[in-house]
């Protein structure tokens, strides 16, 4: 019946349209990405590990930006990182990116992040299954959320 | 509302630089409208790189990201390389773009 072929056919294009850009991606992981203090988005991303101050991460970013709409920051380590993170304290959201780095990629990664007020940038690598971390001050004049 | 990605990647003395922009609005769904009505969330979630088809990074972004996201990595490469990028959204909208090294 060409009804039913039909019906076959949709259902078996839908599921491949549902599956194929999630698998095709790393996943997203809801619970790093909770809105939530600082402490607690520590706790999500890495467990009961806590990260240790190194000096061998450095954050480069204005120390005053005006539009808190687009920051540019920048995240540079001499570490050979596995993953960087960037979190910025006082935002709803503090996890601003994770970044996982295979193949031959250079621990070093700039983004354009958006800052509700003044707050303290917090970077992270994963090297080895220890954590370092790195952070630098921002003021913001003109906020955005 | 999805446009195009624009890669920009130089090649100088064996380091790649890659400039990647994405057209997107980048609703974090905290942001209240004029009416202050909240504008619900609609942001980039996730996406990788691949060079000459092999995985150089992956990507998990959070809703504080800028509008039309600006993301800048290096590594050590050559002119003629092959990039790929796919980037997804919270609503399942695809980006990709491929570019070759200069």
């Amino acid at each position: 019946m060409r009804r039913r072929k039909f019906f076959t056919t949709g259902a078996i294009f839908s599921a491949y349209l549902s599956i194929w850009p999630a698998s095709l991606l790393a996943g997203w992981s809801e619970k790093n990405f909770q809105r939530c203090t600082i402490e607690q988005a520590f706790v999500n991303a890495f467990g009961a590990r806590e990260p240790v101050r190194s000096d061998k991460i450095t954050i480069v970013a204005p120390p005053v930006a005006a539009d808190g709409s687009a920051v540019p920051v920048q995240v540079i380590s001499s570490l050979k990182g596995e993953e960087i993170y960037l979190f910025v304290e006082k935002n709803i959201t503090p996890l601003v990116f994770k970044c996982t780095l295979k193949g031959n990629a250079l621990p070093w990664f700039s983004l354009n992040v958006k800052m509700k007020e003044s707050s303290a940038l917090y970077a992270v690598v994963k090297e080895g299954g220890d954590y370092f971390m790195t952070s630098v001050h921002v003021d913001v004049l003109a906020q955005a959320c | 509302m999805s446009g195009i990605v624009r890669i920009l990647a130089r090649e100088e003395s064996g380091i790649v630089q890659v400039k990647i922009i994405i057209p997107h609005p980048n609703e974090s769904g905290t942001r209240k409208d004029e009416l202050g009505i909240v504008v619900p969330a609609h942001f980039v979630r996730e996406g990788s790189v691949k060079v000459n088809g092999a995985a150089l990074l992956d990507i998990e972004l959070g809703p504080s990201v800028s509008t039309d996201p600006f993301l800048q990595i290096r590594f050590p490469g050559k002119k003629g390389d092959v990039l790929n990028v796919t980037f997804l959204d919270n609503r399942n909208e695809l980006f990709t773009a491929e570019a070759v090294v200069q």
